[in-house]
């Protein structure tokens, strides 16, 4: 707000500005840090107040200074060119004439101020976080390297394996460097202080790829194997207080200690921004076993290499890596179809949030159209009110030219006060903006009113005034002197025509809006009724880490701990019931492994894709999954070693299809045990509401021998009407019964289910607003045009009436005017709107972009909403008395 | 612009005159004198105050007082104090002489409506 006033300051004339300059910053500085005292409301109204002052007395100081020096006599300052000072003095009238209607100004001021704040408001954002979201340099040339494979059963697009980025990084004259990078929670512990926190291993590589150095100290190096890590700039302020000491220092990081040696810079977040420390992994070009996929890749482009031209080398170096490294058959077949994946880093990092503010910075910029509209019609009607004073100054003189500028230079000044109102909103909007948006999306915290943001709304402000004042002033301007003679106002049917335009128009844009909003309401609420195969209500879940205690060695002693753990969380009061899973749904997902049955056991790498997840107590019953055959784990399954698993419906349908699945038995490869099928339940959706569903594999929490596997940091579930509040308790127990432990990914399942809508209620909130703010705009706009248009023809309905019309043709005659403009809009809306929604596709559930419902609901909500903004109009054009009509 | 000379001053004039009545101020303090001495009616925008002065400087009757109050100086830059001329004290004088005509008439009328009833 200081800076802003400032910089009002700097309109003062030089000579005047040089004088007074200083005292009128104290001044403004001081009242400022009063009003500061008395809160927000008082700044706000205190900065307009000065920002219109010295608007005011800038403009009123060119034009009629009254600073002329002292000592230097009452010379008349010199002032410009000619072109100048007519431009001075128009501002000067219009800057009086507007000040004579107050309500004219202030509406025209609110509306298209409140429309230009919401689109500072999202250009900010945007401009941080889709113009220029990647703090790296040369960023444009920086790509994600995935893989897919078409026609098998791998995920759409997965990540590729060791031998993959060994053949990759070869390929210098397309790639100049390239890394890997992931992310997952580890333990971090500093002193007494143990978290589950995010961290990152990625190759030394990643950092000169991505083109970044350290705040303090070093890049890690090969040489470093994995006995090193840096730290964020967050974790280096939050864990170790910013003390520059730390370098050097050694941390249990991951498990294990490892020698901090340099901290990143605070914009540098990637893989994302919640991770505190990277340790870096050297990728060997020795011991690769071919076909581990998942490694996730960042590559740096050559200077004008073309993604196509990587795409297809990729496809070329990718298919001979068979030859070179071996392997299985399968992976001979996955190779056979791979297909390389590349991406701009940009791209990657945005996903989704990237549509979502586009679609928003769309409909917020289609709301300024209908605002401008808005804004143009009452300067239309203004200058039509003055027709007469227009023909006047016509017959004094005044060129066409003349006339033209006169009434732009009202325009000006209202969109000129309308971006200075703009800041002010967008001001106080960003910080609701940025609380309202889903936490996933990048750089949001750092997005401010900038310099590209104050130039932007200069930039609106412009084109505001341009397409509010160039109508009604060419308008005004084509006035003869001959519009005195007759006195009268002529006819009226050529001028409307335009302003019937402009509300067609509305109409349209708000249409094509509300079509939005509501096709992403249906999609919400299909959403909500999504049976995910799961309960969201009354189940809390957290997990804890519990590898760092005593007494656990194996399998078995693990699965002992979580029993009696379960048995403690049981026995708290309002608990109904306790379970254990690997990881819930909606948060981490689950490990794919692919399983053989007896029948293909034979086959060279045959067998299904499965998740695969470990289960105990309750967990079943407690998030409301149905046995559907069998029988669930029972207390002796995680104590001895007898092989059995649960299978969901989807992993039966796979593996033993229309056959009885309880007591067939499968093998997990890694494990080289066979596993009995004990029960079927029902499938679940892992990831989201929109996902289909998985087959999935239960395991017990031991294996057929007590070291084949252990469970050391699996979701707990605890069923309870206290889900919300739940927590300090467990906290107690965990503190108690396991002091090292950390406890994390508290969350309660619907907290996880809004979570997972976060990025749909965001876009849908927001289009709403643009869009109830649009119909809004455009309502009154009809309203406005008709109430003005029925004041016009006063005389005529009156001669009208007097000749036999009735009340109920008069208001059928307006209703029609209204309604007739109302069905053009929705109409042109409609062609717009089957375009348009397309953007939204990815956004959208269960619903077409093309819904018949939702269009035809919309279409009949704006004709009923138009007709009765024409209605009011009509009831006073047939209440007109015909005697008083024509008297007037 | 001449004319304006023989113009009555407006209300913020004379209090801006009445506030460098006492002596050379600098610009805060005259923006708070205005406002106390006018009972809080005045709250002269930062704009517009220092466009009053500058028109009651270009026609002599304030003047730059710099250096008479070094002793108040502000450690950051050397303050500017404004002080009335002497045509601006004849011209606070004269109107403060109107002023009180006319509120001696108000009493009068007032005083001798009320009396009467």
């Amino acid at each position: 707000v200081k800076r802003l006033l400032h910089v009002l300051v700097g309109l003062l004339p030089t000579a005047f500005r040089d004088e007074f300059g200083p005292d009128v910053a104290e001044q403004i500085e001081r009242d400022l840090e009063a009003a500061r005292t008395q809160g927000g409301v008082r700044v706000f109204a205190f900065s307009l107040a000065t920002a219109v002052d010295l608007i005011w007395v800038a403009a009123a100081e060119r034009l009629d200074p009254t600073w002329v020096g002292v000592g230097l006599g009452h010379k008349k300052p010199s002032g410009g060119d000619g072109m100048m000072r007519n431009w001075m003095r128009d501002l000067h009238v219009a800057i009086r004439s507007l000040r004579r209607t107050p309500g004219f100004t202030v509406v025209a001021v609110a509306t298209l101020g409140l429309a230009m704040g919401a689109n500072a408001g999202i250009f900010a954002v945007v401009d941080k976080v889709l113009i220029d979201p990647l703090p790296f340099p040369a960023s444009d040339r920086l790509v994600v390297i995935a893989a897919s494979a078409p026609g098998s059963d791998f995920p759409e697009e997965f990540g590729v394996s060791a031998e993959f980025y060994q053949e990759y990084r070869t390929q210098t004259d397309l790639i100049e460097d390239i890394g890997t990078t992931n992310w997952f929670t580890g333990t971090l512990r500093v002193a007494d202080r143990i978290e589950r926190v995010p961290l990152s291993m990625p190759s030394p590589t990643l950092f000169t790829t991505l083109g970044v150095d350290p705040e303090l100290g070093r890049l890690p190096v090969d040489e470093d194997e994995s006995a090193v890590a840096l730290i964020s700039h967050f974790a280096w302020v939050d864990w170790f207080g910013g003390d520059p000491e730390v370098i050097g220092r050694s941390y249990s990081i991951n498990g294990e200690m490892r020698t901090v040696v340099g901290v990143m810079e605070a914009d540098f977040a990637y893989p994302n921004d919640q991770v505190l420390a990277w340790i870096p992994v050297p990728q060997r070009a020795e011991g690769i076993e071919p076909g581990r996929f998942g490694l996730n890749l960042v590559a740096r482009l050559a200077p004008d290499v073309e993604v196509e031209t990587l795409v297809e080398r990729l496809t070329t170096v990718a298919g001979r890596l068979p030859e070179k490294y071996g392997g299985s058959a399968n992976y001979a077949r996955i190779i056979e179809r791979h297909r390389p994946v590349v991406r701009s880093l940009k791209e990657d990092i945005l996903g989704g949030a990237s549509t979502s503010l586009w679609v928003l910075f769309g409909s917020i910029g289609v709301v300024l159209l209908i605002a401008c509209a808005n804004v143009t019609n009452l300067f239309l009607v203004r200058s039509e009110r003055r027709q007469r004073d227009l023909a006047v100054r016509r017959a004094i003189g005044a060129g066409w030219s003349q006339l033209v500028r006169f009434q732009m230079a009202e325009a000006a000044i209202v969109a000129g006060l309308a971006g200075i109102a703009a800041l002010v909103v967008a001001r106080l909007g960003l910080p609701l903006l940025i609380a309202a948006a889903p936490p996933t999306v990048p750089r949001l915290g750092q997005a401010s009113l900038s310099m590209s943001t104050l130039v932007f709304t200069f930039g609106t402000s412009l084109f505001a005034a341009l397409v509010c004042g160039i109508l009604p002033a060419l308008r005004g301007a084509r006035t003869q002197p001959t519009g005195l003679r007759d006195g009268s106002r002529g006819s009226t049917r050529r001028r409307h025509r335009g302003r019937d335009a402009l509300v067609a128009a509305q109409t349209s844009m708000a249409f094509v809006l509300l079509i939005g909003s509501g096709l992403l309401l249906r999609s919400f609420q299909e959403l909500r009724s999504v049976d995910p195969g799961y309960d969201i209500e009354d189940v809390f879940t957290f997990q804890i880490a519990i590898e760092n205690e005593e007494g656990l060695t194996d399998g078995a002693s693990f699965a002992r701990f979580h029993l009696d753990f379960m048995e403690r969380l049981a026995a708290l009061p309002g608990v109904r019931s306790v379970g254990i899973v690997e990881n819930v749904p909606l948060n981490e997902g689950v490990g794919g492994v692919r399983m053989v049955t007896e029948d293909d056991a034979s086959e060279d790498d045959a067998g299904a894709l499965l998740g695969r997840t470990f289960t105990a107590g309750d967990y079943f019953s407690t998030m409301g999954i149905s046995l559907l055959r069998g029988r669930t784990f029972e207390e002796a399954d995680h104590l001895t070693n007898d092989g059995y698993v649960i299978v969901s419906e989807a992993a039966a349908e796979l593996l033993w299809p229309g056959e009885d699945p309880i007591g067939r038995r499968l093998q997990w490869p890694a494990l080289g045990t066979w596993e009995t099928v004990v029960g079927v339940v029902e499938d679940v959706m892992q990831y989201s509401f929109r996902d289909e569903m998985q087959p999935l594999v239960y395991f017990p929490l031991v294996g057929q021998s007590p070291e084949t596997y252990r469970l050391s940091s699996p979701a707990y579930v605890v069923k309870t009407s206290r889900a919300g509040d739940i927590a300090p308790e467990v906290r107690a127990i965990v503190r108690e019964i396991a002091p090292t432990a950390p406890m994390y990914r508290v969350f309660t399942m619907q907290g996880l289910a809004d979570d997972s809508m976060v990025a749909l209620r965001f876009t849908t909130l927001a289009l709403g607003i643009a869009s109830v703010l649009a119909l809004m705009l455009g309502t009154v706009g009809l309203y406005g045009v008709l109430s003005y248009v029925v004041a016009e023809r006063t005389r005529e309905i009156g001669v009208r009436m007097a000749l036999g019309a009735g009340a109920e043709r008069v208001r059928r005659m307006v209703v029609v005017q209204g309604g007739r403009v109302v069905v053009v809009g929705v109409g042109i809306g409609l062609l717009v709107s089957v375009a348009a929604t397309r953007v939204l596709d990815s956004l959208l559930y269960g619903v077409g972009t093309v819904d018949v419902l939702t269009f035809s609901a919309v279409a009949a909500a704006m004709i009923v909403i138009g007709l009765l903004a024409s209605y009011v109009p009509a009831r006073r054009a047939s209440s007109v008395d015909p005697v008083e009509s024509l008297r007037g | 612009m001449t004319q304006r000379e023989n113009e009555a001053l407006s209300t913020l004039d004379y209090h801006v005159l009445l506030a460098m009545a006492q002596g050379p101020q600098y610009g805060y303090a005259i923006k708070s004198a205005v406002e106390s001495e006018s009972g809080g009616t005045l709250r002269p925008r930062a704009g517009s105050l220092y466009r009053v002065i500058a028109r009651l400087m270009s026609h002599g009757l304030v003047e730059d007082a710099i250096g008479v109050a070094d002793h108040e100086r502000h450690p950051g830059r050397a303050r500017k104090y404004y002080g009335l001329t002497l045509t601006g004290r004849v011209v606070l004088a004269n109107e403060a002489q109107r002023l009180r005509g006319a509120a001696a008439l108000a009493d009068e009328r007032l005083g001798r409506a009320t009396g009467r009833s």
